[in-house]
């Protein structure tokens, strides 16, 4: 949930942005990271843990843990505390071990 | 890329050791893993009474502001979004970025990684909603997000006092704080919490957190008396130890001091490590209030400073000396023990190395 009314702090400003979630549409406020974006929009699991497959979400919030990675826009384990949401983003939740990159990052 | 000071982190100390080396006109560059300077300032909404001279009281927020606003009109480049990965042979300093990776010739380096939250281990406490104190603040405050609604505290200090305050005063439902032991110290703490209608449990600790996909329930053990609390939200402020990956790449020697957050670099009343271009400063050189940060920069930037030849052995004892009485001032306002650990952590190195400590730092040692 956004706080709209912040006990100390002035409001921000209502720029809002829109992204996907595992392609449902969503918003967010411009300037949020990704972890926040999605918590704000009441998603507090974020993925499953490789080897014991249990769930995971956002922990420190300073990208020491890695317990909120996410995959956006095709890059997999991306520290969603640490990369700001941006307009279009499509972020997947983090399911397992990735691929070897694709596309670009061929050979 | 060349330069005369590397500053790695850009917090409360990375920052105003920036100030103090780039207001002499000497190149700094300082490198930042975020996307914005600051630390964990970003989300500090309390006030500092405790800081040096040149600061009046102020919001942590603000302070980054006026920190930030001191140094933007000197010579000072700032990298965001770059970290520091390794060291090459010819002891340059390997940078990356999303996209890249590039050595920096640096003649000294200040490192002022900051700290990380302890965690604290109960079954379940890799669950989605249990999270530190530390994020939770950055939730409500950085990003305008609610955590959680119902919201249990585990681990009782000033830090997560100030957060659970903060969190009740955006909406949260505290249904308690709870620590193990809680020391006469904490006193204050508890009184203050009680105050703001809070409750607080002592010799309490969790026994494990269930649920679905997310924290629903958490069992809580008060002296054998177990009890039930629905929430979707646990804080875990377990206090701090410093940062030290860049550090141990830099090849610096380690000594253990409970007082300061266990293991810190060793290091002289210069705050030089046995490394001879490294220095550290603010919670990487021991866990320190916000004051403490800020001084051990100064005092780190000044000594890089004489290492380079820009300040006189006079100017640079004179300030010193004066340091040194403000570090004490600040850190004996919030704790004195480390205030004396620090001092005994630079004895034993000095000893170490057979090397006399200044005829200054003897008053400071008799102080103790």
């Amino acid at each position: 949930m956004y706080i709209d009314h912040h006990p100390i702090l002035e409001n921000h400003g209502n720029d809002q942005i829109s992204f996907f979630y595992d392609g449902t549409p969503l918003k967010a406020r411009q300037g949020q990271t990704i972890a926040a974006a999605l918590m704000m929009n009441n998603i507090r699991k974020f993925g499953i843990s490789r080897k014991l497959r249990q769930s995971r979400g956002l922990f420190c919030a300073n990208g020491r843990c890695c317990s909120c990675f996410v995959t956006v826009n095709g890059l997999e384990h991306v520290l969603s505390c640490t990369t700001l949401i941006e307009e279009g983003m499509e972020i997947k939740p983090n399911t397992g071990d990735p691929d070897v990159r694709g596309g670009i990052h061929e050979n | 890329m060349k330069t005369d000071v590397l500053i790695i982190g850009g917090g409360p100390a990375g920052l105003n050791a920036a100030i103090e080396t780039a207001s002499r006109g000497i190149k700094t560059i300082i490198i930042e893993e975020s996307y914005a300077l600051g630390g964990q300032l970003k989300q500090q909404t309390q006030f500092f009474n405790n800081l040096p001279k040149q600061f009046d009281r102020q919001r942590g927020i603000h302070l980054m502001r006026t920190l930030i606003d001191r140094l933007s009109p000197l010579p000072v480049t700032c990298l965001l979004k770059h970290k520091m990965i390794g060291v090459y042979k010819d002891g340059r300093i390997g940078i990356a970025n999303d996209t890249e990776t590039f050595p920096i010739d640096a003649k000294k380096v200040i490192v002022t990684t900051g700290a990380a939250e302890e965690t604290d281990l109960f079954p379940g406490w890799t669950l989605p909603g249990v999270m530190t104190v530390g994020a939770a603040q950055i939730l409500i405050n950085r990003e305008r997000v609610l955590p959680g609604k119902n919201a249990l505290i585990v681990g009782l200090n000033s830090f997560s006092a100030e957060v659970t305050k903060q969190l009740k005063a955006c909406g949260i439902n505290i249904l308690g704080v709870i620590d193990k032991n809680v020391s006469v110290n904490d006193k204050k703490l508890v009184d203050g919490l009680e105050d703001k209608k809070i409750r607080v449990m002592v010799n309490t600790v969790i026994e494990r957190a269930t649920g679905a996909g997310e924290v629903e329930k958490v069992t809580i053990n008060n002296d054998g008396k177990k009890e039930d609390l629905d929430i979707d939200l646990i804080c875990i402020g377990k206090g701090l130890s410093p940062i030290l990956e860049p550090l141990e790449i830099l090849d610096c020697e380690f000594g253990f001091q409970a007082k300061l957050g266990g293991l810190v670099p060793k290091y002289y009343s210069t705050l030089g490590t046995s490394n001879p271009s490294v220095y550290v400063a603010g919670n990487a050189a021991g866990i320190t209030c916000l004051g403490g940060i800020l001084v051990t920069a100064e005092i780190a930037a000044l000594n890089a400073l004489k290492a380079l030849g820009v300040l006189n052995d006079n100017e640079a004892k004179i300030s010193s000396s004066f340091l040194w009485d403000e570090l004490r001032s600040m850190e004996s306002e919030e704790s004195i023990e480390t205030f004396i650990a620090r001092v005994a952590h630079i004895k034993e190195f000095h000893e170490e190395c057979e090397l006399p400590l200044p005829a200054s730092f003897h008053a400071i040692l008799e102080g103790c």
